[in-house]
Order: C-alpha cells, then structure tokens, then sequence
C-alpha cells in the first residue's frame, strides 16, 4: 500500500533530508578517517574515500592500548549495576507503589533528590567515602554509586500503581508474601518498563566517563570511555587522528550496532521512560 | 508504638525493609556526601595545609570574590541553557515533521538518534577532529568553497559555543523521541474538531498540541538542566577550559581544584554551592510554576 505523498509532507522532507544527512556527517568522518593513512589525512585535498581499505589503524589501537581488558571491565560494571539496581528498584517501588505506610511520601520526595544531586555533582566527597572504604581502582568503586536509582525507582513505582490490585489477590490467598508479589505478579506485568528501564541503564553506563575516570587508575578497572581518552591524550602532542578515530570506532561499535538491529526496541524504550519519567 | 497492634508492627517494619536496600545506598553515597561537602567547606584543605584547618566561611569569600568563579557560573549557565533550549525547540520541530506520517521515518529516526549511542567521550574525540585547524573537516569544507577558515576551538568567542554544537547534536534526536511520545498521545479527535472549526496548522499546534506537551515538557527540562550543568566530558576532552577560561564549566571547575590541585577545601565548598543552588532552584520552580502546569493538564 504506497500512499500518495501529500503536500505536507513533502515539505517534511525537505526538512528532514538535509537535517538527517548534516547529522550523520560526524559518523562519516569517523569511519573514513580510521581508514585512512597520515599521509592521507596531512593532505590539502580532502577526500572521503580513502585510498586503499586497510585494518592497520584498527591492528595499531588493539596493539597500543588493552581494549580486551576495557570491554571486559566496561561489561562487568554495566551488568552489576543493573543486576543490583533492578533488585533496589523493585524492592522500594512496591513498598511505595503498593504499601500505605507512615512517612511514605516524605521518604519518597527523598529519594527523588537523587536525580537533582546526581553522582557527578558530588564526585570530592564520593572519593573520600571510597577512598575510605578502600575501594578505589576497583569496578564496584564505579558501580556503587549508582546501585540505588531514584529514575527507576520512580518509574517501576508508576508501574506497579497501574497494576490492579486483584492481581495480587491470588498469591495472597496461597499465603505468598511480597517478594512472591513482586516476582511473580508485578515485575512480570511491568515488563515494558523494566526493559526500558534497562535499556536507558545500559546505555547510560556504557558510555559514562568521569567518575569512572576519577576512581581508576590501571587496566584492572578501567572502562572503553576513559581508556579511549587516554589513548587519545597519549599522541596529543602529534594527534595520529586514524588511530584515535579506529579506536573511537572499537568503543563506540557494538551499542551503536545493537541499536542500528533493535532500532523499534530502544527507541520506544527511551520513548516509554521518558513519558513516564 | 503502643497504639499499633503487634501485626500492624511487624508491617510497618516490612514497609521500611522493602525500601531499605535503595535508601542505605543514597545514604551513603546521595545524602551524606551533601552534608560531608558542605562540612569540608569550612576548612582549608589543600597541599597547603594537609592537616584540615578550620576557616569559617573564607573558602566561600574568597571563592565569591574571585572573578574566575563568576565567568565559570556563567559559562556553565549559557551552555545549560542554550544547549537544552536549542535542542528542546528543534527536537519539537523535527517531531512534528516526522509525525507527519513520512515514509522511510524508522531512518529519520536512526540518523537523528544514534549520536545518544555514542559515550559524549567518544564523541568529543571525533568533534575535536572536525574542529581541528586546516586538516579538519569544518576548515576543509570552507576552504574548498573559497572562505576563508574559522578559529573554532582556538577562540574565546567561538570555542564555548562549538561545544554548544556537539551538545545539539548529541540530544537533539533524544528530545525528538520524548516529543514524538507526547504527539501520539495527543487525542486526534481534537485535532480533527480543530480542523472542522477551520483552524490552520500552526494555529492547532500552539493552541492545542503545544499545551498539551507542556507538562511533559516541562519536567524534561528541569531534569536535563540539572543534568548539563554537572556535564564535564566534553570540556574534559576537548578543551581542558581554554581558550582562558572560555570553555570552563563548573564541573570541570571543580575537577581542577580537586583533582589538579588537590584544593579539597575549595572543590568541596564548590560541590557544596552548586548542590544547594540546585537544590532551591527546583524547590522554587516546583512550588511556583511546577505545580500549576501539573493541574492544568
């Protein structure tokens, strides 16, 4: 069924052509510098194909700094935040959501200072509270902060309030308690804002850089971002731009790939936390 | 306690054990560092005076006094502001153009949201390299249409508002996204009486799709000013503050005092400031507008 283009949208268009292809420019660039040699990238002419398709540049940045170690520590992190979050989030959100309790609303406007005072914001004292607890250069110095979450624990809150009650009535009558609630009646039913929840988690901690930057210092910590600027800082004096620009692709290709395959997921997930956020 | 039967007792504990795990670790590391900045605010502490001494409110005096302190606020104030603003108003406008029912809009979408994919890190690193002088793309583009160059990063006048641009064009599909949200949700029997009563496009738009959005529109702006004020990758990474100070925003601020110069005194009574200044501005704004633009809608 192709519909006939309408004259309003036809003026969409023009809008939007230009506009998707001013955006996408950086991501050109990105791809044919890193295939690109430095005689190529010192020239006066400026040519978007390079000369020859070569790996080099992507060999050279695998050889110079230990990317293997950064995907391994960057995924361990992201998956142990979630992990832990996911279990807290619940846990409060239906004891806000679903209980009646002295105090409730106070504790709840609480928690929602978290999202104006987030972990960034407090970076000097959060380094002396791990710095005392002896926790730095370790991945749960970069997780730990964000083990609470006043986003998902709002967000799952919203959930569970749309869930009718008579849905709890049959684990009641088995003499199931909450945990039993929880698991088996709301998180099931709060399916899409669990995944939007995650998919918003995921990608915000993938690509986090200064904390994570202040507590580490050696390969036995260290994330994709923070290596990867350290790589770059490490040839600041000559920039070899086709070496950085391959890195900068070894980091950014994997999340850019899985969102490019599960375009419809992410988008409505980001979509979903936003309207309910 | 003695007006609660032992049942009513043991769910009220319940209720608190359930909050429990999330609340003891915004203890630690949301609540007390708030009040640990703002303790250290009243000492000197530095590689002047390893042994914390205290000072009263100096640390807040000479901070005030400072004209470094001013300019940074104020950098930091103009890139929040014009960052979110110009991405907010643009995202709309993109969204009202994709809700037109466009073909091919999954890779409109694509185009305009991957940048929210890439870590601002990495995408600082590829933005330096389009500012780059001569070999970069942006300088190599203008000379090939005859112009002369640009100094981008390199000038006091250009360079914060460089960083403005990465900003855009970090998160303007992401505000694109979160309006298209809103627009499906607006009823399209009210439109379609709009239209019956002979209202035009634009004149639909403000008068009943602009409302309608606004409540949503406006808590998404609060929680991303709060957000680009603490934003420190992208100075971190492409310009370290300069040109003189140009390009410093207050997190970076306080990265250098605490972090470069090890003036924890000073980096705490800045974390102190920017926490409390937050924290009353959301306060004033929700008690103020927040509210009625929540009723209305």
């Amino acid at each position: 069924m192709v519909q006939p283009l309408k004259k309003h949208s036809l003026l969409a268009y023009v809008v939007l052509v230009p506009f998707a292809f001013v955006m996408l420019l950086p991501l050109l660039l990105l791809v044919s510098t890193a295939f690109k040699t430095l005689p190529e990238l010192m020239s006066i002419d400026f040519h978007w194909l390079p000369e020859a398709l070569s790996f080099d540049n992507f060999r050279k940045a695998m050889s110079v700094a230990p990317f293997g170690w950064y995907y391994l520590n960057t995924i361990i992190v992201v998956v142990m935040v979630l992990a832990v979050q996911i279990v807290t989030i619940s846990l409060a959100a239906y004891a806000f959501g679903r209980l009646k309790f002295p105090g409730r609303d106070i504790l709840f406007v609480l928690f929602l200072v978290q999202l104006l005072v987030p972990p960034q914001s407090v970076v000097v004292p959060n380094y002396h509270t791990i710095s005392t607890l002896k926790l730095l250069d370790t991945k749960i110095a970069i997780g730990v902060v964000y083990f609470a979450s006043a986003y998902g624990t709002f967000l799952m809150r919203q959930a569970f309030k749309a869930i009718p009650k008579e849905m709890e009535d049959s684990v009641k009558m088995d003499g199931g308690g909450g945990l039993t609630t929880i698991i088996h009646v709301l998180l099931p039913l709060a399916k899409p804002s669990l995944i939007a929840f995650a998919m918003v988690s995921l990608s915000f901690h993938w690509n986090e850089f200064f904390w994570p930057l202040i507590v580490t210092d050696t390969r036995k910590a260290r994330l994709l971002t923070v290596g990867l600027a350290l790589l770059s800082q490490a040839t600041e004096s000559n920039p070899e731009w086709s070496l950085t620009m391959a890195a900068t692709i070894i980091v950014v290709l994997p999340l850019l790939l899985a969102f490019i395959v599960f375009q419809r997921r992410f988008i409505q997930s980001f979509m979903h936390s936003g309207l309910k956020g | 306690m003695g007006l609660l039967s032992n049942r009513q007792r043991s769910n009220l504990i319940k209720s608190y054990l359930y909050i429990l795990p999330a609340f003891l670790f915004l203890l630690i590391f949301t609540y007390y560092p708030i009040f640990y900045a703002i303790f250290i605010s009243f000492f000197r502490w530095s590689t002047d005076y390893p042994q914390k001494v205290f000072a009263g409110v100096q640390n807040y005096v000479e901070i005030l006094k400072g004209d470094l302190f001013w300019k940074v606020a104020w950098n930091t104030l103009l890139y929040s502001v014009s960052t979110i603003f110009i991405s907010m108003a643009l995202g709309l406008f993109l969204a009202v153009q994709i809700n037109k029912k466009v073909r091919a809009s999954g890779v409109f979408k694509v185009a305009l949201f991957y940048p929210m994919m890439i870590p601002l890190a990495a995408a600082a690193l590829i933005w330096l390299w389009i500012y780059i002088p001569t070999y970069g793309l942006l300088d190599h583009l203008l000379s090939g249409l005859g112009l002369p160059t640009l100094p981008w990063l390199n000038s006091t006048e250009t360079a914060l508002w460089c960083i403005v641009a990465v900003g855009v064009w970090k998160h303007v599909g992401y505000y694109m996204i979160l309006f298209l949200a809103g627009l499906y949700n607006v009823p399209s029997e009210l439109l379609d009486a709009a239209t019956v009563e002979g209202a035009g496009g634009f004149h639909r738009f403000w008068r009943i799709t602009f409302p309608l959005l606004s409540s949503y529109t406006f808590f998404v702006f609060i929680i991303n000013i709060v957000d680009s004020l603490q934003s420190i990758d992208l100075v971190y990474i492409m310009t370290q503050g300069r040109p003189a100070d140009a390009t410093n925003l207050m997190v970076y601020y306080i990265y250098q005092q605490a972090f470069r110069y090890w003036n924890m005194g000073v980096g705490s009574t800045l974390t102190s400031m920017l926490t409390i200044f937050l924290l009353i501005c959301v306060a004033v704004i929700f008690s103020t507008i927040g509210r009625r633009i929540y009723y209305e809608v």
